[in-house]
């Protein structure tokens, strides 16, 4: 008897811990697997925004379009958009992984606590900035007249040269890879400095008493026992720069050329939005996915078979 | 632990490379300061000088009309405070409640109801925006508040966090409630959600931030003018003002300052928030 009853009030608990979570669940499946089943049914179709009637059933059409050697000329493909977020991702997030790593390290060897305290704040403010007012702010400084110019042309000692941070191709792609890297350096170094926090200060103290130099610790101990947190930041910068739009967008829109920042989420945004082509978006859309989707597995893996115990 | 405390070549450089990185990631901050003091002539005169020459108000005057005198910088900017607030309130509730579930009980599916709430963070908002765009249009919420923060009621990210922290939240304090009597919504309401204070936050200020600074998705729900929010403003000022520097400047400055003020009384939560992410690999 005693134990039905104690049966009892845990299912009545069981009961309750479901309907906690049943607002989640309607909202993960109405807004997140519904629409991506739906993106992957739709790109099947040619689908437009406005046209009425049913649309036309494709199969695989809206993917050999996209992937058709015959557009890859075409400086607006979805060739060139794979190119240029691949450019940007690779040109971004090195940088980022490089710097931030190594800003942490010195950071983390400095004595006073409060400069330690006042750099990370410092380096993080640009993160506050919304990615629309970064974009602002840069555009005024790669004015050709602009602070970018002149200093360029101070250090390089070429007085009056314009380098088109804007208009030429390969300027522009860096300039939006600047923009990205001031905004999220201080972010990277808050993590990798947490990461080296989480170090046991004694493995330190050993290899200092058997004589290894600072040189020797950073490359024998401190990066082999970061390795889950360099995995970790590295897909983590890898997945913001796949997704990155608000620059592009701004550049654009700012007469800046279309063709060298056209990365996917851009593309799609005027595919599928501004022309209405809703299936071919949706194709884009899932290429997109499924990248995104191979990366996070990668990580899963590696972290997984990397975890270090101290 | 002071054994070397001299000076070394080593040691120059590293300051020197903080000292770079320092004044790299302020000087545009600065800049965008000062320059919203200034007449466009002086923001692109060569050489640069940082210190404006007098104050140019009217470029805060002109940012806050808009490019036609309608103020529509007040209700833009409104628009994204309503969004923001609401997503960090909605998204805590519906995080912590979900939370609590799947960390304090027992019952079929929860494993697997966890396992498919994570899988959704490997969706990315940017691959499935076309569909949500379709589901607003059929709604017919489009220039609406509904259709803004809809898709961003609860995030994954945010159910991970609150489950972890709760995980490690005392069962007796639970039982002890139980015990006396207490329902078991007003155990959430009344011990748990008390109890979380620094996990909410960090979620609050996340959540808030992610909206604050969102363009695509206001950009697909918001036609018209007044439902637009801050990004959108601060993007169409900067294209039909785009030879007024100072007063984008304005505009960027005032349109930043929610954030700086939320920055400078939270900066803990902001600093411990990017962390917390370092525990996803647990």
């Amino acid at each position: 008897m005693g134990l039905k009853k104690y049966r009892g009030i845990e299912r009545k608990q069981a009961r309750w811990g479901f309907i906690f979570v049943v607002p989640s669940m309607l909202f993960f499946s109405l807004f997140s697997f519904y629409p991506i089943i739906n993106a992957i049914y739709t790109s099947f179709f040619d689908k437009r925004a406005l046209s009425k009637a049913p649309p036309k059933f494709l199969g695989l059409g809206n993917y050999i379009r996209l992937f058709d050697p015959a557009r890859a000329a075409n400086s607006l493909s979805f060739y060139n958009s794979l190119r240029a977020t691949l450019v940007f991702t690779l040109g971004t997030f090195i940088p980022l992984l490089i710097l931030s790593l190594m800003i942490a390290v010195f950071i983390s060897n400095l004595s006073s606590n409060r400069t330690k305290k006042f750099l990370q704040i410092s380096y993080y403010c640009p993160a506050i900035l919304s990615s629309v007012v970064a974009a602002t702010i840069w555009m005024i400084i790669f004015d050709p007249r602009g602070l970018g110019n002149q200093w360029i042309n101070a250090l390089l000692g070429t007085p009056g040269v314009d380098q088109g941070w804007l208009v030429d191709p390969v300027m522009e792609q860096v300039s939006t890879m600047v923009i990205y890297f001031w905004k999220y350096i201080g972010y990277f170094v808050i993590l990798f400095i947490t990461g080296l926090a989480s170090i046991p200060p004694t493995i330190y103290e050993a290899a200092t008493i058997d004589g290894a130099t600072k040189w020797q610790v950073f490359w024998r101990i401190t990066l082999p026992l970061l390795k889950p947190t360099v995995v970790l930041v590295s897909v983590m910068a890898m997945l913001q720069c796949l997704k990155t739009f608000s620059t592009q967008y701004m550049l654009y829109s700012n007469g800046a050329p279309r063709a060298p920042i056209n990365v996917i989420t851009f593309n799609i945004y005027v595919t599928g939005i501004q022309q209405q082509y809703l299936g071919r978006a949706s194709a884009m859309s899932v290429v997109l996915f499924i990248m995104m989707l191979l990366l996070t597995l990668l990580q899963f893996k590696t972290t997984k078979s990397e975890n270090v115990d101290y | 632990m002071q054994i070397e405390r001299k000076i070394t070549l080593p040691k120059i450089g590293m300051s020197l490379v903080l000292l770079a990185m320092l004044f790299f990631t302020l000087m545009p901050i600065v800049f965008m300061i000062s320059a919203s003091f200034m007449t466009s002539r002086q923001i692109l005169r060569m050489p640069f000088s940082w210190i404006p020459e007098g104050f140019a108000w009217e470029n805060f005057a002109k940012a806050i009309q808009g490019n036609d005198q309608t103020y529509i910088f007040v209700r833009n900017i409104s628009n994204s405070l309503i969004v923001s607030t609401t997503v960090a309130v909605t998204t805590v509730l519906i995080a912590s409640l979900t939370g609590y579930g799947l960390a304090k009980f027992r019952f079929r599916g929860r494993t697997t109801i966890f396992m498919m709430i994570m899988a959704t963070m490997m969706i990315p908002f940017e691959a499935i925006m076309i569909p949500l765009y379709m589901v607003i249009m059929v709604l017919r919420i489009q220039n609406t508040y509904v259709g803004l923060i809809l898709p961003f009621l609860v995030s994954a990210f945010g159910v991970f966090q609150m489950k972890q922290y709760l995980t490690t939240f005392p069962t007796e304090f639970i039982d002890a409630a139980r015990v006396d009597g207490m329902g078991e919504f007003g155990i959430y309401l009344r011990i748990v959600l008390p109890n979380c204070k620094p996990v909410i936050a960090t979620l609050a200020i996340l959540s808030f931030r992610s909206q604050w600074d969102n363009l695509l998705w206001p950009l697909l729900v918001s036609q018209s003018d007044k439902m637009k929010t801050i990004p959108q403003y601060i993007s169409n000022f900067a294209l039909e003002r785009s030879t007024d520097e100072g007063a984008m400047m304005a505009a960027a400055l005032l349109a930043s300052i929610p954030m700086f003020l939320l920055f400078m009384s939270l900066t803990k939560y902001f600093i411990g928030g990017s962390a917390v992410y370092e525990s996803r690999k647990g």
